[in-house]
Parts: structure tokens; sequence; C-alpha cells
């Protein structure tokens, strides 16, 4: 549960302030946030023949439809409970059992994946008993697998909402054990990649001879292939069997720090070794991922990872004086926050300002080292408005604009959504070759 | 709280039991993927373009963090309006209230971005954790000068229809005829339902200032907050998205005394026919002859260049499927162009709208009845049009069919309204049905191989 906290409120040890503080505002301006159903939507994405189905009025998945489609220029399938005023007094727990067996009867989908709303949750709809009940009175359906992920949209944003999803798919979906297989590894990432992020992960742990279970997997759903039959459900992902392969892993990693505590349930619950990585953009946070595989396959880095960190380190003695020392402001959601801030430290360049969408400190691990050369605060756009004056630098979804012009500073594009940037789903910034992908991208911006 | 639904009369309007007509008093079912949008939206629609106003949405983050600045509404001056103001409703909030959140939240945007009102917008979670807006407002306005304007349309309360009726009360009961003009022009009009999509409203003006009217206030494209409240001084109400904002301008009429006329200003035709009507109403002999001088001019011009598009486009057929007059106004367009609509359909429109189209359309053609994703594609498979001329959230599925596509939704970067915009549009037709690319996703690979050779 995180607080509300949404006025600078420091989210990490790091007390240094790096700007002027601005007058305390009771409201939020220029919101970086997306609501926990956006999120809970995008973990949804990657499951092969899951129909997607928000409880909650029918402009709650509107939004989402169109927020998710001008950034991945894809078509997002999304169903609803359709509630109307009359769920305002009478709750909307019997219209949930209709969607639910519509939703089966009509588009029968392999799974069903319900989030919640704010709406839903501030009736206190209970899904579960509404599932047990609906089970009861259509046993064909007992056997139809259902997520029920809460997500309120008063609690956190995006990131939060696909953790929660992700979790719920996760603890839903393996409740069994599996057979152990010896060279498969289940990646659990973070809200942040895209697309192509998640093809280059997998590609990558192929490298050291693992087979990748990934959950959810958008890069073969949100990745902008054109196949597609008439189908109201997702096409591509994971598929349920694949899920339910995942407990007889022989590891597990999650990547970003609020992605730890999925690993972390399916290591509680099937024993399968959890190994949490914070970030994979950076020299450092590669290196220390590659000798994880490395330990895990018992294989030597491959020699093309090799190659490509050779490259890597080329790209930084070229340009380190025109990174070094470059003032950097930075509204993310906290995982790619981290991930790209820590990766610009890195090579000499300064965080001016760091806003992170949400309280980070409630959704690590405990053991979770926090950046120690920046802090990082809770903030909108409104906020990095006032703060990144004089920073050479702007990275935050296409939102900011009205932060950047005004201020005429470059302004790269990261997070979501991307509306006014092509290609952003096939844009790889981790890996050696990603980090070198996004230290090109700032250096470009700046340039002009 | 709330405004009441009966008196809106929403009744007397649906009777209509027609194959797709749309649904504005049934119920959307569960589950069965309809995508429709919300009350709030509806509201927010309307209100969202007057452009020196503070737009502050009391909710979660789900109902301002999603959609802020997403809308093609186009501002010639202030940009106020396209900033993302929300109070950001959190767990405590929701445990305890949030009328003080909200009412120190209006002062703060007041302060800080001078707005010329503040315009505050219930949403589904406000209304039921019992939060009085109207109250919080008055509360508010005490310590902020400019007008402080609650709107009751929380989401739950039905679809984006009902938003639109709501912001109609809204604008009459709280807005119109707080302040007189400083000169009252003698052909004087408002637009109602014209939202300035991509700039459409400046493809319309020059057709305004050729023939001598003035446009006292347009609701609410490119509007500024103190035009609106001298829209009671004008002569004559155009009402422009059709039958949405319905109950305001019947309620203009009776308490000022403007009549009003509708139409289009999407293609050669409608326009023709909106400015004609315009200058009847006002029954001057000048301004009417003015207005026919103007119109053969303009008509003449805009087919001399659209020709050979439609050389080119005649005989297509297109998919059509959208919401308010686009629904019946795209009909005539589009066969101004040579294209015939095989297969018409509405979510978001009146019975009105939805007759009008019919009655357009060939008999043979069809009614789209599913208009869920699922339908539709199962439409285009079997229509297989040359185009499909539909709104923003269905681009990107019509891309998966491979079918030429037309966004004329709120979401499109191009104006199509007035004799420019239907040279803008015949274009954009043209450009999507004849683009290289579609030829080249029919195409096989790898090549099959002949199994003889």
């Amino acid at each position: 549960m995180s607080k509300a906290v949404n006025v600078y409120g420091s989210i990490n040890g790091c007390s240094t302030m790096t700007g002027p503080v601005a007058e305390p505002r009771s409201y939020t301006g220029n919101p970086q946030k997306n609501s926990p159903a956006l999120g809970a939507t995008i973990a949804y994405m990657g499951v092969d023949g899951l129909l997607a189905l928000l409880h909650g009025s029918q402009g709650c998945s509107t939004f989402i439809r169109l927020q998710l489609s001008r950034h991945f220029k894809e078509p997002i399938p999304l169903n609803s409970t359709a509630l109307l005023e009359d769920t305002a007094i009478f709750g909307g727990w019997e219209h949930l059992k209709k969607g639910i067996a519509k939703a089966a009867d009509k588009f029968q989908p392999r799974i069903i994946g319900v989030m919640s709303s704010g709406l839903t949750e501030t009736f206190g709809d209970d899904m579960v008993s509404a599932l047990a009940s609906l089970r009861q009175e259509r046993p064909d359906l007992i056997e139809k697998p259902v997520v029920l992920a809460k997500t309120p949209d008063y609690i956190g944003s995006l990131q939060e909402g696909y953790q929660r999803t992700v979790l719920a798919l996760l603890d839903t979906l393996t409740v069994d054990p599996a057979p152990r297989e010896s060279n498969t590894v289940a990646l659990f990432p973070g809200a942040h990649f895209t697309p192509a992020d998640v093809e280059e992960l997998k590609d990558t742990v192929s490298l050291f001879g693992l087979t990748p279970l990934v959950l959810p997997d958008i890069s073969t759903s949100l990745d902008g292939h054109f196949e597609l039959e008439p189908a109201p459900v997702v096409q591509g992902g994971i598929t349920l069997e694949d899920i339910r392969r995942i407990p007889g892993c022989i590891a597990s990693f999650s990547f970003g720090p609020s992605m730890a505590v999925v690993g972390e349930s399916l290591q509680k619950r099937h024993g399968v070794p959890h190994i949490a990585v914070p970030s994979l953009t950076g020299l450092e946070a590669v290196d220390t991922f590659y000798l994880k595989l490395c330990q895990l396959s018992g294989r030597p880095i491959p020699e093309r990872l090799l190659r490509q960190r050779s490259r890597l380190l080329d790209t930084l003695a070229d340009y380190h004086d025109q990174l070094g020392q470059k003032r950097i402001a930075i509204a993310l959601e906290s995982d790619l926050l981290i991930s790209l801030a820590n990766c610009l430290v890195e090579v000499g360049a300064v965080i001016q300002v760091a806003l992170a969408a949400t309280a980070l400190h409630e959704n690590v691990l405990p053991n979770f080292t926090f950046p120690s050369q920046y802090a990082v605060d809770v903030g909108d756009l409104e906020h990095l408005e006032e703060r990144a004056p004089g920073s050479h630098l702007i990275i935050a979804n296409s939102n900011a604009r009205q932060a950047a012009l005004p201020l005429k500073i470059p302004h790269l594009r990261a997070g979501l959504p991307v509306f006014d940037r092509a290609g952003m789903s096939q844009k790889v910034w981790i890996g050696y070759r990603g980090t070198q992908q996004f230290l090109y991208d700032c250096l470009n911006a700046m340039a002009g | 709280m709330f405004v009441n639904l009966t008196k809106l009369d929403l009744k007397e309007t649906c009777p209509l039991t027609d194959k797709g007509a749309p649904k504005l008093c049934m119920k959307a079912l569960p589950g069965e993927g309809a995508e429709r949008s919300c009350a709030f939206d509806g509201a927010r629609v309307v209100l969202m373009p007057v452009t020196d106003a503070a737009h502050v949405v009391h909710g979660p983050i789900a109902c301002a963090g999603n959609s802020w600045d997403n809308r093609g509404a186009k501002s010639s001056g202030p940009q106020l309006y396209r900033r993302g103001l929300t109070t950001d409703l959190m767990e405590m909030d929701v445990v305890y209230g949030g009328e003080k959140k909200l009412i120190q939240a209006i002062i703060d945007v007041a302060r800080k971005h001078q707005p010329k009102a503040v315009f505050v917008y219930a949403t589904c979670v406000s209304a039921l954790i019992g939060d009085d807006l109207e109250t919080a407002c008055k509360e508010a306005q005490k310590d902020v000068s400019v007008p402080v304007i609650p709107v009751n349309a929380p989401g739950f309360m039905g679809d984006k229809n009902i938003g639109n009726r709501v912001a109609g009360e809204v604008l009459f009961r709280q807005i119109i005829g707080t302040a007189e003009p400083e000169t009252v022009h003698p052909f004087a009009i408002n637009f109602i339902g014209e939202y300035n999509i991509a700039g459409d409203l400046w493809g319309i003006q020059p057709s305004l200032e050729a023939i001598g009217i003035k446009l006292q206030a347009c609701i609410s494209g490119d509007a500024r907050f103190d035009d609106i409240r001298t829209a009671h001084r004008a002569k004559l109400n155009v009402l422009v998205c059709s039958k949405s904002l319905t109950n305001l301008v019947k309620q203009m009429e009776q308490k000022y005394g403007i009549p009003y006329i509708e139409g289009s200003f999407y293609g050669i035709h409608d326009t023709s026919a909106t400015l004609r009507a315009i200058a009847n109403a006002f029954g001057d002999a000048d301004l009417i002859e003015r207005t026919e001088a103007h119109i053969f001019q303009k008509e003449a011009e805009t087919r001399a260049v659209i020709e050979p598009l439609k050389a080119r486009l005649s005989g297509k057929r297109a998919v059509l499927f959208t919401g308010g007059v686009k629904t019946w106004s795209m009909v005539t367009t589009l066969r101004e162009l040579g294209i015939d609509v095989l297969a018409g359909g509405t979510q978001n429109s009146t019975p009105d709208d939805f007759l009008r189209m019919k009655a357009l359309m060939d008999p043979t053609a069809h009614i789209i009845e599913d208009t869920s994703a699922a339908g539709f594609l199962t439409l285009i498979k079997e229509k297989s049009p040359d185009l499909i001329v539909a709104g923003g959230k269905t681009k990107y599925l019509a891309h998966k069919t491979r079918t030429p596509f037309l966004d004329i939704n709120h979401g499109r970067s191009l104006p199509y309204a007035g004799y420019a915009g239907m040279i803008t549009f015949a274009n954009a037709v043209a450009r999507t049905v004849f683009s290289p690319v579609w030829e080249k996703m029919r195409v096989a690979f790898p090549p099959e191989v002949t199994v003889n050779e």
C-alpha cells in the first residue's frame, strides 16, 4: 500500500534536494502516472489466448485502449463489465459474474484476466467470492482459468498494476508443481521493457544455452506483427502450458526493483531460486547479469556479447566528454528511472532532478540498494517543469512536451505514453547493445 | 446532486428498434465487448476545448492520468486547457473523503495558472465516497476570483452521450448569459458542438467572414470562457455536432428566443447547405445574395481541385463507423468523391443521426450491429471494402485487415471541415486508398515453389 505522498516526498535515504523546492500543492499537474489497470492490461497482453476484462465503467477501459493504442500502435483487446448507475447502489458483484460468463461464452478465451478499478474497489466487490459463486452456478467454468488482479486506481501507477497482475498470473496459474527442466529459466520483465527489449532478453539468455520462459511475454503480442485473425483475445505471448512449466525452472530472474516480489513468490512456493536484476541498462548492470548467466549455465560469456561489450566501451571512450557533466532531468516510473539514471551516472552525467511516478520504497524488497548519487523524489510533470530549467536533457514520456517545449530543452521520449515518436516498441535499451543505443539516443537528442 | 436524467428527455429520443440503432437507453452488457465510453468522458469532451479555463478532475489517476491532452481540439491562443489537473485521489482520500483536498486543489490551481474559470469534474470514485462537488466548489469560490463550475457527470451515470448533455446543462445554467458583449453584430451566430478538432473551425471561418457572419461563440472549439458567457446575444444557434447538445439549443431558444438550425460542415454539399441555411434563417436579402455568390464560387473551385481525385476514387466502396454528425454527413461527403458506403454503423450517435444515415445510404447497404472489435473484423472480412472510415480506436485493428483507413474522429491531425477541409479530406482518402503499401501485403512470401519444376 503506498502512502499518499505526491508532493516531494523523498522516497529514498538520500535527503539532498537537488532543485528549488516549490510551494506544496494539493493537486497533481500534468500527471506522469497512468492507472494501475493500464499496467494490468500490459501484463495481460503478454499471455496468449487471454481475454482481459476490466471490472469498471466503460470509460475506464476506453481510456486504457486509447492510451495503449497510441503508444504501441496496436489494437488493444480489453473488455469491460460496463458498470452503470444501478451498480453505484447495488455494487458490481453480479455484473462481474455476468461479465466473466458472457466473455467466456462469446469469445472462448483460454484464460480470462480480470482487473478491478477504483469504482469496484470502492464498492468493495469481492472478486474471489463472485468467481466462486459463478462456478457454482456454472460448473462448466470450473476448469476455465480466471486470474483476478486487484488494481484500484488510487494505489500506485502503471508499474504497480503491472506488478500485481504478473503476481496474480503467476500465483493463480502455477499452483501445481512442474517437472524439473535443467536448462529452463523463468524471466519476469518489468513494465518498462519494450516488446523488443523482451525479445533481446530472450535471445541473450538463449545464447547461454538456456531456455527462457517469459511472463509476461509481450515480444510476440505487442510487437506489431502483421498476421491477425479476427479475435478479441491476445494473440501471441506466453502460452498457458508454458506458464505451467515455470515451477520446474532451475532459476528465475526478475527485472526492475518492483518485480522482485514476483520472483520471491515463486521461490517461496516452489523453491525456484530467484535472482533480482534491478537494471539491465549500463555496463556494470549488464556485466552482473551475464556473469550470473555464466554461473547458471556453466558456459563462458558468448563471443558475440563480448564483441558488443567492446563496442560499448569504445562508445564510452568516444563520447565520454559529451556525456560528462551533462545535467539530466528525468521523470519516469521508478524501475525505468533507476535503470536509466544509474546508466547516465555511470558515464559521468549528473542527475539534476529525478522524479518517480510513485513512491518506490513500498514496492521493493528490504535488501534493495537505493541509488546514492542522486535523490529520487515523487513528482508529476509540473514539478519537472519547475525543476528542469538549467538541464541539458529531459527524459520523460511524450506528455513532458508541455514542459520541454517552452523551456527549449531537448526531450528524449521514454516510458509511456510515447505517441509522437515512431518505433518505440522496437527500441532496445537493455544489454550492451541497448545501453549503447540509449547513450546514442541521449547524444542525438542533445545534438538537436 | 446529479442532473435529473428524467428531465433531460432521454426517453423520448430512443424508440428505435432498428437493427444497429444506437443504444442510448439500453445498458451495455458486461463482457460483450462494446467499446463505448462514459459520461465523464462525454462531459469533458464538450467543455475541455474552453482554452483559457482550468479543468480539474476530482478522481483517482485513471480518470485524468490515462487521458489528458489526448484530443485534437486546437487552440489559437491559450494552452491551459491541455494541462492534466487532478486531485489524484489516493487510498486515504477514499477512506476519509476528498472534499478538503478538492477545495485546496481548486485554490492552488487558480493561483498557479490564473485561469478564466475552473471546471471541476466529478468521477465515479468521488461520487461514491460521497464528496459533495457543489459544496466544495462553493467553498473554494470564496477564495477564487474566477467562476468555479461543478460538472457532475460521474462515469457510471451512462455513456458518452449522457455526459454531453450534462455539459450542455452546465453551459446553459452556469455560464451562458453571465456577461454582456460590448457590441452585438446583426448577424451573430453560435456554433454548438464544434470542437475545432485538428483545426476544423478554422476551415469554416473564412466562409463566415466572406459572407459577413460573426461568430459570437463557438461551443466549445478554440473557445474563450468570456465569449461563451455572451452566447445568449447571438441571433442564431447552429448545431454542428448534431444532437448531443440539443438540450442546450432548445433551452436557449426558450429562454433567449434564439432559433436554431442543424448543420454540418463536412463535404461540399453539407457545407453549402449549412451556409445557405444560416443566411436564410436571417432572411436578409443582401446576406443571401452574398452567400449564394460565395457558395457558387467555392463549390466550383473545390470541385475543380478534387475532380482528378474523384475520377480515380469513383466506384470505391467504404465501411463507415463513427458518431455524431459524421454518422450521416460522411455518407454524403464520401459520395461526393464517388465512394459508396456499403456498411455503416454508429455507437455514440442519437437515433435521429442514425436514421438520417440510414436514409442516405443505399437500401442494400449493411447496418453494423455488432460494434465490438470481433464484430468489426468479421464484417471487414465479409465485405472487403476499399476503405474504412472510422475513429482512432479502430485504426490499428483496421490496419491488421490490410485495408486503407481514414481516421475522422478526435485523434486525427488534419482538418476536414469547410471547403478547404474537403480538399484536405479528398487528398487524405486518396493517399490511403492508393498507397503503394497495401499491394505489398497481399504478396505471399516466400513465393510458393511449383512442385513440377
